[in-house]
């Protein structure tokens, strides 16, 4: 008689999740480690992207979408050093022509991009990673300075970005819709939230 | 031995005592960092071989919570309840009584203690699968796609505790268990210890190296395996291959060989998902070995509805009995 009152109560408490694609850092404790080397722990903030986010994602960035497997409940990790926050971890992933792309951004506090590192890509170029010129265009960015790297059909990047990827254009690409949609994503969803981080 | 047993039994306790205290502190707000997906599917099994069709409906909760202070997260707790119903499932798994039975099963409920220093592992309390082999990285729970663990390993499943961590370049779980498979107990001195070691397991290239020495169901075994991963684009080449021996009537042990070799495709979408495996297993004392196809696929029309099937047939004539020929197919809906 338990498990069926137990059940009951779950289901009527809950806020349930759109998929079991529980888009997260495999290991967080070690990965958000590499990214930054100082922080203590971490602090998961789990959050739900529905089809309004995804709206919302589609107003801001024509000709974008969201995956199927980035609905639902996703976690933005705080790195902590002690009681201090460090910056932002958060995992998003992007469709591309190898599968799906799964990349760790590193944010800071005024949600500028601080740091990034491919935690699933199949694509031979992946070692565009290596490229500091490449990876230097991304970092220290915000949002609205990313967005001035995509061309006007909404997918590409432009020149600017693709002249720092060496022969990786489509990757390139991949990318910056990643950064963008995980920005934007940042700040609908956990924007509120994070500020009590950065007062 | 029972002495030993009984420690270890203490220590799970313990733990789990230690990790509901440490994570106290977050109950106050326990829908907080917590996931929930309302899990239904319906499966339909034809036997040719058995000349049987079946039927295993199954509608449960899958529940994720981390578990934080102030100071940042503590550990995380999976929790999976299902209502099981067979329909005319012959055989049918130790967990039911009869082929039209149904049961609450629970599949992985555990608690995983994360927050230890940078050096100390993380404690793993629970029930969850034992860290052997593929399965240990793929999860194949409510799913035809399967590395047959059960089979191999006389359960896929147990309570007990482990120590796992993933460290800069080879990640680690090892693990205690009390044989006891869905009951949290040991039964006639059952125990189960396990372990493997492996490469990162989002690299492209996993390779890992298990082990298990166990007593389950008073038959014990003891295994070594390698297992690996590789992936390729939108193609993924997989293979386990593992020696070891039994003794089922506590008289003599027999050697067994097992490999299983899988190579699958995936959409770039990742909507479509093909996958064909060949197993071989060899037992001392049977007089052939016995080779075995799947080929299975899976349609995941959007995040809540997924259609899979799967065909199983064997290709060798058995010593005794027909040949496996076996046809599934399976509608999942997860909200």
């Amino acid at each position: 008689m338990k498990i069926p009152l137990i059940l009951t109560l779950l289901l009527f408490s809950i806020e349930y999740s759109y998929a079991d694609a529980y888009c997260s850092l495999r290991d967080p404790v070690a990965q958000i480690q590499q990214l930054y080397p100082q922080k203590t722990n971490q602090l998961s903030i789990v959050k739900t992207v529905d089809s309004s986010t995804r709206n919302l994602v589609k107003l801001a960035l024509p000709s974008n979408d969201l995956h199927f497997s980035e609905l639902g409940r996703h976690t933005l990790y705080v790195a902590m050093k002690n009681t201090e926050a460090l910056g932002y971890v958060h995992v998003r992933s992007e469709q591309s022509k190898w599968g799906l792309v799964e990349i760790i951004w590193a944010l800071d506090k005024d949600l500028k991009i601080q740091d990034f590192t491919f935690q699933r890509c199949r694509s031979p170029k992946k070692k565009i990673l290596d490229n500091k010129d490449f990876k230097n265009v991304f970092i220290g960015k915000s949002y609205e300075e990313l967005k001035t790297l995509l061309n006007s059909d909404g997918i590409t990047a432009n020149n600017i970005l693709l002249d720092k990827a060496r022969g990786a254009p489509e990757l390139a690409s991949v990318v910056l819709r990643c950064a963008l949609k995980t920005l934007l994503i940042t700040d609908i969803l956990w924007g509120e939230e994070l500020k009590k981080f950065n007062p | 031995m029972d002495k030993y047993r009984g420690f270890a039994k203490a220590i799970v306790r313990l733990c789990a005592t230690i990790i509901i205290l440490i994570s106290a502190p977050s109950y106050g707000d326990f829908s907080d960092n917590l996931r929930v997906s309302l899990d239904g599917s319906a499966r339909l099994n034809n036997n040719s071989a058995a000349n049987n069709t079946s039927r295993i409906y199954a509608l449960g909760i899958d529940t994720h919570k981390v578990f934080s202070s102030t100071n940042g997260d503590i550990g995380y707790m999976v929790g999976q309840l299902y209502l099981t119903k067979l329909s005319n499932q012959t055989p049918y798994s130790f967990l039911f009584n009869s082929p039209d039975d149904k049961q609450f099963v629970v599949r992985e409920a555990h608690l995983n203690y994360t927050a230890g220093p940078k050096w100390f592992p993380n404690i793993r309390v629970g029930h969850f699968t034992l860290p052997f082999g593929l399965e240990a990285s793929i999860d194949t729970n409510g799913r035809l796609l399967d590395y047959y663990h059960g089979k191999n390993l006389g359960t896929k499943l147990d309570w007990g505790l482990g120590f796992n961590k993933v460290l800069s370049h080879v990640e680690y779980e090892f693990s205690y268990t009390m044989g006891g498979k869905n009951e949290p107990k040991t039964i006639d001195s059952s125990y189960v210890f396990s372990g493997r070691i492996g490469s990162l397991n989002h690299y492209d290239f996993i390779i890992g190296v298990s082990f298990l020495d166990a007593k389950i169901d008073n038959i014990q075994r003891k295994r070594f395996a390698i297992d690996w991963q590789y992936y390729w684009q939108t193609w993924g080449f997989l293979g386990e291959i593992a020696i070891g021996k039994d003794d089922k009537f506590q008289k003599k042990w027999l050697e067994e060989k097992y490999s299983l070799l899988e190579l699958n495709k995936t959409s770039i979408s990742e909507h479509l998902k093909f996958y064909g495996q060949y197993i071989f297993t060899d037992r001392e004392g049977e007089g052939t070995n016995q080779q075995v196809i799947n080929i299975g696929v899976s349609y995941q029309i959007d995040a809540e509805l997924e259609l899979s099937l799967s065909s199983r047939k064997q290709l060798n004539t058995p010593g005794t009995g027909k040949k496996q020929d076996l046809t599934r197919f399976q509608l999942r809906y997860r909200y």
